[in-house]
């Protein structure tokens, strides 16, 4: 029986000093869902990735994964694959290295990790660059390389954080795609960041805006995959995104300012 | 490293123009200098000298370490460590190498053991400088990374703490012969009755400056081959993952 991996987030508060990041958040991703995280810089975002994957433990409220609490402090109860906002590769060691300095501390056998790194090397097109040190990379292919680490180690739950917000167009094209197929494949419950109103749109099945330390808005993408860049529908979807995204910004920028007058 | 020749020629024909404008007791030249060193060699009583140098640098440098690089790194890694402890470093620092020598000698007696801990302890508060300023640059991200991926805590500060550190330890171990090559002869001077600067201040005594020189040739000798010889090739071999810096 396959365990059930989704996330349910209760009542999330996380104060830095001076400000509250994010103010009674309450998030549900389904067992195999894909949801997309959209909101302004500065909103929390990569904090709640943080907290969510155990390395922030300094917060309130409550996250369960599959019916499992986490424990502040403790290992999340299910297995994380995080991308970074930034690659965060070791420079000492080379490509292939980088991932089996993952692959080392999981509970994926040695047995199958030739097969692994064959098929999401070949995947993102790193073959030819498993020798590579990471500064031998381009910043695209770098991030490329934190995806296959973040996949090898065959994840319950995949975190996100604007993984393809640095390559080219057609790249991070390809990789979407690519992504798509991959969780078609293993189920994964993936939580995906991004500033792209667009891709989130084609990626995810709901949209979820953030603003102001709470869910602005969600969106569900009813649309049928596979999805086609091009298609009118998804485009409509895209267009509603956006125009939710920048009013959760102009709230953000207001709720700012009034904060900003009366603690003057 | 022909620049490194070139400049090195340059200082000998310095040295050997003022030799000739000052009195031989006062300036000898190279190549009388080079005739002393090699009488000496020849004596067959120089090895011993230097044996006992080297085996106090050595000692000195390995106590300073010891005691230096973990409390570096300490402090680079841990506000508190480094509120604690920063006075102290710099109190340490501050106190003149002759101090610790004569404490040590008084303390200790008049023993090699006494040699080493005055050595070591000079020099420590350098290293721990060094490496405290090095690890305040360390990419913590990287832990943050390693700890998703589920590494022991073993496992970070092995692979992912130690290589980062690793740079900084090297670069202190080169600083660190530095210092403590001067200090051994000073120290040798007070309290030893042998090595490189109990030789020196027997010939300073005598007053014989071809002796003096000599002996400060030799020591600067060997002391740039473990440093170009040894350490730059040690260190090569540990960073060959690094990008090339060219000039
Ligand atoms: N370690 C920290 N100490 C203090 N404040 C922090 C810390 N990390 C983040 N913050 C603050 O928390 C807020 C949210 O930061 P976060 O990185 O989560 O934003 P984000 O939504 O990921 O933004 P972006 O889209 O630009 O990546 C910001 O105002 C930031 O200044
Ligand atoms: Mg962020």
């Amino acid at each position: 029986m396959e365990a059930d991996n989704g996330i349910r987030v209760e009542g999330l508060i996380k104060e830095f000093p001076g400000q509250r990041v994010l103010d009674g958040l309450n998030l549900t991703v389904g067992n195999g869902e894909f949801v997309c995280l959209l909101g302004p810089s500065g909103c929390g975002k990569s904090t709640l990735l943080n907290i969510l994957s155990g390395l922030d433990s300094d917060y309130r409220g409550s996250v369960h994964f599959g019916g499992r609490p986490m424990v502040p402090g403790g290992k999340p109860p299910a297995t994380i694959g995080y991308l970074f906002q930034e690659p965060r590769l070791l420079p000492w060691l080379s490509a292939e290295r980088n991932v089996d300095f993952a692959l080392e501390n999981s509970r994926v056998p040695r047995s199958r990790w030739g097969d692994i790194k064959d098929r999401y090397f070949a995947l993102t097109g790193l073959q030819p660059f498993r020798d590579y040190y990471p500064h031998e990379l381009s910043g695209g292919m770098a991030q490329r390389l934190s995806l296959v680490r973040a996949l090898a180690i065959e994840p319950d739950v995949l975190f996100m954080d604007e993984p393809f917000s640095g390559l080219d167009e057609l790249t991070a094209r390809r990789l979407r795609v690519d992504l798509l197929d991959i969780w078609r494949e293993t189920g994964k419950t993936i939580l995906f960041i991004t500033h792209n109103s667009y891709e989130a749109t084609f990626l995810g099945d709901r949209v979820v805006v953030l603003s102001q330390g709470g869910i602005h808005n969600q969106i569900s993408v009813d649309v049928p995959r596979p999805r086609d860049y091009d298609d009118a529908a998804l485009f409509q979807v895209g267009k509603t995104v956006s125009a939710t995204f920048i009013e959760a910004a102009e709230a953000a920028e207001r709720a700012r300012a009034r904060g900003t007058r009366s603690s003057h | 490293m022909l620049l490194k020749l070139g400049s090195m020629l340059a200082v000998v024909a310095a040295w050997f123009g003022l030799s000739l404008l000052l009195p031989a007791t006062v300036l000898p030249g190279p190549w009388q200098t080079l005739n002393v060193l090699l009488e000496n060699i020849a004596d067959g009583q120089v090895h011993q000298h230097l044996l006992a140098t080297l085996g106090r640098v050595l000692g000195g440098l390995a106590l300073a370490m010891a005691v230096g690089v973990p409390v570096g790194i300490i402090m680079g890694l841990n506000r508190f460590a480094e509120k604690t402890l920063d006075v102290w470093v710099m109190v340490a620092l501050t106190v003149p190498s002759l101090c610790y020598a004569i404490l040590a000698f008084i303390w200790i007696g008049l023993n090699e053991t006494a040699a080493i801990v005055a050595i070591g302890l000079t020099s420590a508060p350098s290293i721990t400088i060094n490496l405290w300023e090095g690890v305040k640059n360390i990419d913590t991200r990287l832990f943050k990374m390693a700890r998703v991926f589920n590494a022991s805590r073993w496992v970070i500060v092995r692979r992912v703490l130690f290589p980062q550190v690793l740079p900084y330890i090297m670069a202190s171990l080169r600083f660190g012969l530095g210092i403590v090559w001067k200090i051994t002869v000073l120290v040798e001077l007070l309290g030893r009755p042998d090595g490189v600067g109990f030789q020196l201040f027997y010939w300073y005594q005598l007053a014989d400056m071809a002796q003096v020189l000599a002996w400060t040739l030799l020591f600067t000798l060997v002391m740039l081959f473990i440093e170009l010889v040894i350490l730059q090739r040690l260190e090569r071999r540990l960073f060959a993952w690094r990008p090339e810096v060219r000039l």
